[in-house]
């Protein structure tokens, strides 16, 4: 037991909080306890699994593990793209109907993206073939 | 150098085509072809010095950017298996991880 919960079943056991005072407080602190979102050290992979059933080419399996790492890079990559460049990138995202602006993407922020990532999976399953892609 | 830079030293190639009964199991070296790439590159810096002040870039941020993209495809995995064969290719760093 951490001192600040015995400090709360103190107060309670002196009678200078309720039981239901004391209650929330216990679930504050426990709150606050609550393990810090992990960083990007603790996502390593991204996994893609493939499971295809094609009628020619017969069953094929695919399993590829990409170094989350090389998301990192390729950031920094980014980075070095001429301005004018990047312009024309935005440009065609907007034209596809996705309004991101590539400027914003920095290594900085990078890790906010990875931690959403973090949570992620996807599932295709159709009848020809599975997909899976997830972080780990 | 820390580790972290380098580019990935060696590579695993485990091929079994079906109907074989023991695959082909392969370790590459790619230091050496790092080391044969080098001199390569150290040639053609100047060029690419010209370059970055014609096309106005950073070469050094450049080069930077590239080699962080090749040392970090360290621990990549592709397996591929289908009727005809199996395919297996990791690439490893340092610590062969």
């Amino acid at each position: 037991m951490n001192d600040n919960r015995r400090q709360v079943l103190d107060m309670l056991a002196e009678g200078k909080i309720n039981s239901a005072e004391a209650e929330r407080l216990i679930a504050a602190l426990e709150r606050g306890a609550a393990p810090a979102p992990r960083d990007m050290g603790d996502v390593k992979y991204l996994r893609v699994l493939v499971d295809a059933n094609d009628e020619a080419e017969g069953p094929t399996k695919v399993n590829v593990r990409v170094p989350m790492q090389l998301l990192r890079a390729g950031v920094r990559l980014a980075g070095v793209i001429h301005d004018r460049a990047r312009d024309q990138v935005n440009e065609a995202l907007r034209k596809e109907g996705i309004p991101f602006d590539i400027n914003k993407l920095t290594p900085d922020n990078l890790g906010d993206l990875v931690e959403q990532l973090r949570d992620l999976t996807v599932d295709v399953d159709n009848e020809r073939a599975k997909v899976r892609v997830f972080c780990e | 150098m820390k580790p972290e830079i380098l580019p990935p030293l060696s590579a695993s190639l485990h091929v079994k085509p079906a109907g074989w009964r023991f695959g082909l199991r392969l370790w590459l070296p790619l230091f050496l072809l790092w080391l044969i790439l080098l001199p390569l590159l150290l040639l053609a810096l100047p060029l690419l010095f010209v370059g970055s002040l014609i096309f106005r870039f950073n070469l050094w941020r450049s080069l930077r950017a590239a080699n962080g993209v090749l040392a970090a495809t360290r621990g990549t995995q592709v397996e591929v298996n289908n009727r005809e064969s199996r395919v297996f290719i990791k690439l490893h760093g340092k610590d062969m991880s």
